[in-house]
């Protein structure tokens, strides 16, 4: 089911400022796919989040699941939570301590009164889909937290909802199981005909988990996208950073034909593979740590070749992460493990023009 | 939804404004009017004749002595008790436990008469002990001094210092402590330096509870302060009351107003204390055991004063009552007392018909006024901690007002409502008055247990599709059974036990167990008084204790 957002707005005021927590937001997120919006904390997700399971009641606006209208300030329309049929994971699992694992699960489909035979079925069914058989006795405040994970899945997923969301559901588990679970709900979603909206923080996550990315800031969408995109192609230099580490450096477009464009920087003339700035705008070019090619002496300089100092170089594991003088600029870079360079060395480098990624500020 | 909410928290503003603030405005207008009891011809007159008087400052001296030193007594026995149960290595914690929660079972008017009985300069049981063993030819002490009501008024309020300290004491981030070991101070020091400063909201609340507590104390002024002609404000309007054809409630009302003034500003510092408090003890979620003191060669002695203390405050009082009420008079315990032991005071107890209705009153008054009580306050503590508008702020203050009644003057200013109204005379007038004044200590307990339930598990209901009454019967209620427990075993005994609102308002057929003990204790029934106040105890007990195997069976079930 899609949901359409417009015009969203929410305003909170908290010791005389008043606090955007949404600011204008239009969205559609498209049916049976997995959208994730992603921000910083306090950049509005959770309360976009909120707004369309009805936990939250926006200032002005509408929101609009499948083909209904469950929120809008102009029609006056507000359909309650309980009646919008949306499954839901919170962030804190939020698993009742005095049922046991049957009852948590149970208790969407009782309070639609379905027959209680259809229920152990559904129960039981649904259980066996998150790999939980024979957890229906078990009381809640005896799972481990990866259980409690999946059985607040399940209570989100049995009564088929069209829609689940998610709140940052993965935040409460440790580095291992968080990857491990991170599959498994992908393998889960995919395999259900579900829209699903999941809201975290975590970049990684994000670019996992997601068929589509909504790149959130101070209760804006800054920037829509599959995860390539986002990553590769970003637009603003806010969401380039957001996604990933790079290097910003702030350039001024000098020429523009067809096949690229050339910017200068403080750091020397770059190429890029992008046509869509005009020349003199000013743009930040992004060049990612993992795109640095190293260049030997010996061999011909390719182009956007730079050169400059090593810093420092630190080993952790896969690749080294070092740091390069360039001028008086720094960059980050990754050389693979087996470079043999020290600090004061001298360096070149380059950088594919299509890996020179131009972004507006 | 958000409608209906804010639909409850209006209803509920208007009820807790109809119990809370109409007594407080009877009270105000009563105080300037002319006449006893009929309101009009506004006029100074009572104030003029109340603070005009040169023996009320006599009065408020006495008042000030009696309620600082027993509220300071409280206070630092609590600190005592509660720094040994939570950071030392004594034996036997479970009795901080006991002294905590068993002097709610003994009413406290009863428990001044017992310290009569032992202490009273003619034939107080332990002073004729000391007499006969130590050859005096007086009595070595005298309860019927203002030093015995301090003694006895400062253990009353014990449990309250207590159960605010401890657990402030109990969920502090040991860390602080600990930093302050590393750099170099030893137990006293840190004691001294880091944890008492870290505490002191705790404690000064505490103390400003005790305070307002001791302002309001009936029972102790009234069964020990009376009879050596010691007057604090309470027995002075008391006093008033119970002067003359028809009392002057007008000057009662006035007088009232000093004490109910001062108890609310008290009231409102103790509440800026304790919402400070929580930022500055930060509770540690990590969920071992703070630092053990070890104790050593004092943990023997420590232990044996933990033992005296409680065989002081709750065996000793209960032994003398039981002893009194099966010997028929007086008299030292000895092989002639035991031999002369008989049921008579019992019998006469069960053929009092006033004793009857006492009993029946009471039990009516706590079972009912408990149960609407704790259903007032589920709702009132639901719309204070779940509901954050402006209105439900307003409710909070509102249900924190009553916290500072003074049970003597708020039961003036229902006076002057009640005779108004067919309630005047009908154990009716005294439900309202019971849970008017004590549904702060109902919504208390429920609060907290509200705070504990995180707003996810209530927001998951709903999109569960779980209408409000749904969520409300299957989620908030059985996370809140057991504050619900608490808040109504706390409401039930001190509506059982309740005496100053009583006094006042009972009339014949309206009396309550605790005014039958006054008035026994009037006449010198003690055997009569003692039968009585057992069979109080023994009913508290059980109510407490089947309440709290309800509540368990509640439970939801846990590792």
């Amino acid at each position: 089911m899609e949901i359409r957002i417009t015009g969203l707005k929410k305003y909170y005021k908290s010791e005389g400022n008043i606090i955007k927590a949404l600011d204008d937001v239009n969205l559609v997120i498209p049916s049976n796919r997995i959208f994730t919006l992603l921000g910083p904390s306090g950049c509005g997700k959770t309360t976009l989040l909120r707004s369309i399971v009805g936990l939250e009641t926006p200032d002005e606006g509408e929101i609009q699941i499948g083909d209904t209208v469950v929120w809008s300030s102009k029609k006056k329309i507000f359909v309650p939570t309980e009646k919008r049929s949306l499954g839901m994971v919170f962030q804190t699992y939020a698993i009742w301590p005095h049922m046991n694992v049957f009852n948590n699960i149970a208790y969407p489909l009782q309070n639609q009164k379905i027959p209680r035979a259809e229920i152990e079925q559904r129960v039981r069914k649904v259980l066996e889909f998150v790999q939980l058989e024979g957890f229906e006795k078990r009381p809640a405040t005896r799972l481990s937290g990866g259980q409690q994970q999946r059985v607040a899945l399940a209570r989100a997923l049995v009564a088929k909802p069209k829609v689940i969301l998610f709140d940052e559901p993965l935040s409460n588990l440790d580095a291992k199981l968080r990857e491990e679970t991170r599959k498994e709900l992908r393998s889960f979603l995919t395999e259900l005909e579900i829209t699903a909206v999941y809201v975290t923080h975590d970049r990684v996550e994000a670019l996992a988990l997601s068929d589509n990315i909504g790149v959130m800031r101070n209760g804006r969408i800054v920037e829509i996208g599959d995860p390539k995109k986002i990553y590769f192609h970003a637009e603003h230099q806010f969401v380039a950073d957001f996604i990933g580490r790079s290097n910003l450096i702030p350039a001024v477009v000098e020429k523009k034909d067809a096949n690229g464009s050339i910017v200068r920087t403080d750091i020397g003339q770059f190429v890029c593979s992008q046509t869509d700035f005009d020349p003199q705008s000013k743009v930040v070019v992004c060049i990612r740590p993992e795109f640095v090619e190293l260049v030997s002496a010996d061999e011909p300089k390719p182009v956007n070749t730079v050169s400059g100092i090593v810093e420092s170089m630190v080993f952790v594991g896969e690749v080294y992460e070092s740091e390069i003088k360039v001028e008086n600029t720094q960059v980050m870079v990754k050389f693979p493990a087996t470079v043999d360079l020290s600090p004061g060395d001298p360096v070149q480098f380059s950088v594919r023009p299509e890996h020179c990624l131009l972004v507006t500020e | 939804m958000i409608k209906s909410q804010t639909r409850l928290t209006w209803v509920l503003i208007a009820i807790l404004a109809l119990l809370s603030l109409s007594p407080v405005i009877m009270l105000l207008i009563g105080s300037f009017s002319k006449g006893l009891v009929q309101i009009g011809d506004f006029t100074l007159d009572k104030y003029k004749a109340v603070y005009g008087d040169v023996s009320f400052y006599g009065v408020l001296g006495d008042t000030c002595v009696f309620v600082l030193c027993s509220a300071l007594f409280s206070t630092v026995l609590a600190l005592f008790l509660a720094y040994l149960n939570n950071r030392t290595d004594i034996p036997g914690k479970f009795l901080f436990k006991v002294i905590s929660v068993v002097p709610m079972m003994i009413p406290h008017v009863l428990f001044a008469v017992s310290w009569g009985l032992l202490l009273n300069p003619s034939n107080g049981i332990l002073n004729l002990i000391f007499k006969d063993v130590f050859r005096m030819s007086h009595s070595p002490m005298n309860i019927y001094s203002i030093g015995g009501m301090i003694l006895v008024e400062g253990r009353l309020d014990l449990p309250i210092a207590y159960l605010i300290i401890s657990p402030a004491m109990a969920s502090f981030d040991v860390s602080l402590e600990e930093s302050s070991r590393v750099s170099g101070a030893g137990n006293i020091k840190t004691l001294l330096r880091i944890t008492l400063p870290l505490l002191r909201p705790a404690i000064l609340a505490a103390l400003i509870l005790c305070i307002v507590r001791c302002l309001a104390s009936f029972a102790v002024p009234s069964v020990l302060g009376m009879p050596a002609n010691i007057t604090v404000l309470a027995t002075y309007i008391y006093k008033i009351t119970t002067t003359g054809l028809i009392p002057d409630y007008g000057k009662a009302a006035a007088t009232g107003m000093c004490i109910l003034v001062l108890s609310i500003s008290l009231i409102y510092v103790y509440r800026y204390l304790t919402r400070s408090s929580e930022k500055f003890i930060t509770v540690s979620s990590r969920g071992f055991k703070p630092v053990v003191v070890k104790l050593k060669g004092a943990r023997i002695p420590l232990f044996i004063i933990l033992l005296i203390l409680l065989f002081v405050l709750i065996i000793l009082p209960v032994l003398v009552l039981l002893y009194t009420s099966l010997v028929p008079y007086s008299m030292v315990p000895s092989a002639k007392a035991f031999s002369m032991m008989n049921l008579n005071h019992w019998k006469s107890v069960f053929t009092d018909s006033i004793s009857l209705v006492s009993l029946k009153n009471s039990l009516f008054l706590s079972l009912v006024g408990a149960t609407l009580g704790t259903i007032l306050s589920v709702f009132v503590s639901y719309v204070i901690v779940k509901v954050k508008t402006r209105s439900a702020g307003v409710l909070e203050s509102l249900s924190f007002l009553s916290f500072s009644f003074p049970g003597i003057v708020i039961a003036i200013g229902f006076m002057w409502l009640f005779v108004r109204t067919p309630l005047y005379a009908t154990i009716w007038a005294l439900l309202i008055g019971y849970i008017a004044t004590y549904l702060p200590y109902g919504i208390r307990p429920m609060t907290s247990a509200f705070i504990q339930i995180h707003s996810h598990l209530e927001e998951s209901s709903k999109v569960c599709g779980a209408s409000f009454l749904t969520t409300v019967k299957r989620i908030i209620v059985p996370l809140l059974v057991s504050g619900i427990v608490s808040g109504w075993v706390l409401m039930a005994t001190m509506f059982f036990r309740e005496l100053s609102l009583s006094v006042v308002l009972s009339r014949p057929g309206t009396e309550t167990l605790a005014v039958m003990i006054l008035k026994f204790s009037d006449d010198g029934l003690w055997g009569k008084l003692s039968a009585l106040g057992i069979i109080m105890i023994a009913i508290s007990t059980l109510m407490v204790v089947s309440a709290n195997l309800i509540g368990n069976r509640f439970k939801p079930a846990s590792d």
